[in-house]
């Protein structure tokens, strides 16, 4: 019954760390069109939700991500607007740090208290949310995704 | 297999007569036995009814609420709960007052009832149901039947379950108002169903994690006054734990959670050769701790704690020999298959110089309760659900155990009914223990009905003072609590 939840918080609780080392990605020349991800269903308006963007398995189950930020919340809803990214696949996952300290809280026994959410809404069954549930196709004409979390 | 397959096959088996599907079904309905009414599914909320008086008269100075918690609703279309302990908590206001007697029900409105319902399924994972990999689960509060017990505290009704957080429950309307968090810390800690209450009101309880485990203290108007994690010896299958007024006593069971793996009983492994030890920890200093060993046993439930003036604790328990009826037994009352279930009285001492010793008795015995008043202080008396028939999976009737004189005073329902859990309600000004009434219901399978009873707790075996019955037949459930006035 708990490893799933040990697994949910270590794959996000390293979101918060990595975002710090996470660049601008480097200019290419191949590049697609925008993404635009909305958050919603935001409950609590305090803090911020920490970002991933991520362009393979292995990455979105642990690694760095190839893009990252983080948005302040104000409200119920929240955007980005993602650009310079290639073409292909990729997957996000968010939390909400709702007391903002740059980290996803967990209870004492690790299980998370704090919101969080993957793209295509993809749910937690058994684990984390898995990267066949959360990718998505970013082509030449950009990408859409709309999250609920909290 | 469709119609004419089959009227062609058992033609061609040479049946003397020919079956028709109707008759197969007919003769497996019949084929349930008269006991499966103890584990049937309620389809909704229950509106407030009037209960009809069937014998005696209602004690003067009796008024209050009965609240009762279990499972209630195992089965769906595309799938069912396949563990007795995974169905939806339905909790039950059986109400005394100068009018009469009603009952009303409602579900608790778990996030797993919801996600079963919209699925059409039993799909979320539980004690001993796989569920599906379609569930959704973001933590343990996801699987949580809140089923198992209620704790009234801070004007709500706490339904609670084992591995998740309890659900608050509002006593007036039985509405469910969410999810139990005691602070954003924690959000989804375990809360077992079996908190200890001290005379003064404050609660403690655990919240098990393999081989961690919190220890939650409450005051009397239900807010946290602290809480602590704890490390344990082994990590064991913990359902109740017991108190004095100045410890706590955890049975480790050698019923070892040593895998990961869904559902959680599937996780457990039966250590006989392991033993059972007991964890004594001081409750204002929990790093002071005693750990002593007694035989292997099974057991869900003890009874209060006292300590004696040489320093020896004792405590009653519900042993089994096995976790058969965990395991197994639990799983083969669904499917209308009665298992083996040994459950009987013991007593438990643990001496100051480290030794511990294991009483049994041949007195079947569950659901043990106490006079509140003296929880944690010396006392003699033991409530019980008692008297097994063969063949049967439930208790059939109720009584108190007297551990000075060591008579029971026993009184069975008979054949026909399945009994539940009896609890104290004191006479007012009457300070003996268990002065006052023994009020709990039974499952009546004849007459499909749930009754509610009353008995003298100083006269058990004169049966009921007052009995009611139901309208409706509601299936058997685990642990109350009563509130007066
Ligand atoms: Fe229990």
């Amino acid at each position: 019954m708990f490893d799933h939840t040990f697994k949910t918080a270590a794959v996000f609780a390293s979101l918060g760390l990595v975002l710090a080392v996470v660049n601008a990605p480097p200019a290419v020349a191949q590049e697609a069109g925008a993404v635009t991800v909305t958050f919603s269903g935001i409950t609590r308006p305090t803090g911020a939700l920490m970002v991933g963007v991520y362009d393979s398995e292995a990455a979105f189950a642990g690694g760095k991500p190839v893009e990252g930020f983080r948005l302040e919340v104000a409200g119920p809803e929240a955007s980005q607007v993602i650009t310079g990214l290639k073409p292909g696949r990729y997957a996000i996952k968010v939390f909400h740090d709702v007391d903002g300290d740059g980290r996803m809280n967990t209870n004492g026994f690790g299980i998370p208290t704090e919101p969080y959410a993957a793209s295509n809404n993809a749910p937690s069954r058994m684990g984390p949310p898995s990267w066949a549930d959360a990718r998505f196709e970013v082509t030449a004409e950009g990408a859409a995704q709309t999250i609920t979390i909290d | 297999m469709d119609r004419r397959a089959f009227l062609t096959a058992a033609a061609a088996a040479g049946l003397a007569q020919v079956v028709t599907p109707e008759q197969v079904f007919a003769r497996a309905a019949a084929s349930q036995p008269a006991w499966s009414l103890a584990v049937a599914d309620v389809a909704g909320d229950i509106p407030r009814q009037p209960l009809r008086r069937i014998h005696g008269r209602p004690p003067a100075g009796l008024a209050g609420t009965l609240y009762r918690n279990g499972p209630a609703r195992f089965r769906r279309p595309g799938g069912d709960a396949t563990h007795w302990f995974d169905g939806d908590g339905l909790v039950r206001a059986f109400r005394i007052g100068e009018q009469g007697a009603s009952l009303e029900a409602r579900f608790v409105d778990t996030f797993k009832r919801r996600q079963d319902t919209a699925a059409g399924a039993v799909i979320t994972p539980g004690f001993g149901t796989l569920g599906s990999d379609r569930a959704v689960i973001g933590s343990a509060d996801d699987t949580n039947a809140a089923n198992t017990a209620l704790l009234p505290i801070g004007g709500e009704l706490l339904a609670l379950w084992e591995a998740g957080s309890p659900y608050a429950v509002d006593p007036r309307t039985l509405e469910t108002r969410g999810l139990k968090t005691f602070s954003p810390d924690l959000a989804h800690m375990p809360f077992l169903a079996h908190p200890r209450i001290e005379p003064n009101g404050r609660v403690w309880n655990l919240g098990l994690a393999g081989r961690r485990a919190i220890v939650w203290t409450l005051e009397p108007s239900g807010a946290v006054e602290r809480t602590a994690l704890i490390d344990l010896p082994r990590a064991s299958y913990m359902h109740d734990f017991t108190a004095t007024d100045r410890h706590l006593i955890l049975v480790l069971q050698p019923l070892i959670q040593d895998r990961m793996t869904l559902p959680f009983v599937d996780a457990l492994s039966w250590r006989p050769e392991e033993g059972t030890q007991v964890l004594v920890l001081d409750k204002d200093d929990l790093s002071k701790r005693r750990l002593y060993d007694l035989p292997a046993f099974f057991c869900f439930h003890l009874g209060d704690a006292w300590s004696e003036a040489d320093g020896t604790l004792r405590f009653d328990a519900c042993l089994d020999s096995t976790p058969q009826f965990a395991v197994h037994g639990a799983r083969d009352l669904l499917v209308g298959k009665a298992g083996r279930n040994g459950v009987s009285l013991a007593m438990i001492a643990l001496h100051p110089d480290g030794r511990a010793e294991l009483n049994r008795t041949p007195l079947t015995a569950e659901f043990p309760r106490a006079d509140p008043r003296r929880a944690g202080l010396a006392r003699s008396k033991t409530i019980i659900n008692t008297v097994r028939t063969e063949g049967r999976p439930l208790l059939r009737g109720v009584g108190v155990s007297d551990w000075r004189t060591g008579k029971a005073d026993l009184f069975d329902y008979g054949p026909d009914q399945c009994a539940e859990e009896l609890l104290f309600v004191a006479r007012p000004g009457d300070d003996s223990e268990l002065g006052g009434w023994l009020i709990g219901t039974s499952l009546n399978l004849k007459a499909r009905a749930t009754e509610l009873h009353v008995f003298d707790a100083a006269h058990v075996a004169d049966g009921p003072l007052c009995s009611w019955r139901a309208e409706v037949g509601l299936p058997v459930g685990f642990h109350g609590a009563w509130m007066g006035g």
